[in-house]
């Protein structure tokens, strides 16, 4: 498991769960964190990573900067026919994601094994 | 417990914005505002600072994003005012139409309106006056 962490609201842990990357993200994807939740999504779809899942179960806070990483990665990973899932969003986040419409965009998954199928 | 107003002038930066950000929401914490009210209320103010330092004053260090706000165990009133030349409101596209979903940015406003129970810019645009209500 690879840990991005430092004395900061947020933390990324990614795994590799079968054919998918599982990014789990801890806290709060803010202004001041937005920046590193971009750069390592970068970083996975610059490797062209088929399948990105961000575990969101544990992610009590996401501003437009970070659903701004999100949406980037996305289409990004379009171009080689790759996916990002969001998984287990925080009540308040879905109400967030759905608010912005960006339902439309992600498939949204309660479990770790259908969100980590091929 | 009394009405608290506080002025604070930031550079533009995004971790003293934080602190700044952390303070009101300390204040509200401390007198009972509802999760959901906190996390709207943060929602907005990430967004209005973020206009503030990224699009107003364009990253400038040397300019200020100045936010004051009046709380009350009612409500809170955020204003936060740069030092940039204002945008066209109007000018703003909907973030939520089916062109526009795909674009990184743009979403901030939306999300202020759509958290906040007021929000007011003023005719320069360099200005953003929001209230909510704690539920």
């Amino acid at each position: 498991m690879k840990t991005s962490k430092r004395d900061s609201a947020l933390k990324l842990e990614s795994r590799q769960v079968g054919p998918a990357t599982v990014v789990r993200v801890i806290g709060s994807a803010g202004m001041e964190e937005a920046e590193r939740l971009r750069a390592l999504i970068e970083d996975l779809v610059t490797r062209q990573v088929g399948i990105i899942v961000l575990d969101l179960a544990d992610m009590d806070f996401i501003c437009s900067l970070g659903l701004s990483a999100i949406i980037s990665g996305h289409i990004k990973c379009r171009h080689y026919n790759g996916q990002i899932r969001l998984l287990k969003p925080q009540p308040a986040v879905l109400q967030l994601l759905e608010t912005t419409r960006l339902t439309q965009l992600f498939p949204i998954f309660e479990s770790l094994d259908q969100a980590s199928k091929a | 417990m009394a009405t608290q107003e506080k002025t604070t002038a930031i550079p533009s930066d995004f971790h003293l914005a934080r602190k700044a950000e952390d303070e009101l929401l300390a204040e509200l914490a401390r007198r009972g505002y509802s999760k959901g009210s906190l996390f709207s209320i943060k929602l907005a103010l990430e967004e209005g600072l973020n206009n503030a330092i990224k699009h107003g004053n364009r990253l400038d260090p040397k300019k200020i994003v100045e936010l004051s706000y009046q709380v009350s165990k009612d409500c809170v009133v955020i204003r936060i005012t740069d030092q940039g030349s204002g945008f066209d409101l109007g000018a703003v596209p909907d973030p939520t139409s089916d062109e526009n979903l795909e674009k990184p940015c743009g979403r901030g406003i939306m999300l202020m309106r759509a958290y906040m129970d007021e929000v007011h810019f003023n005719a320069d645009g360099n200005q953003v006056r929001m209230m909510k209500r704690n539920t």
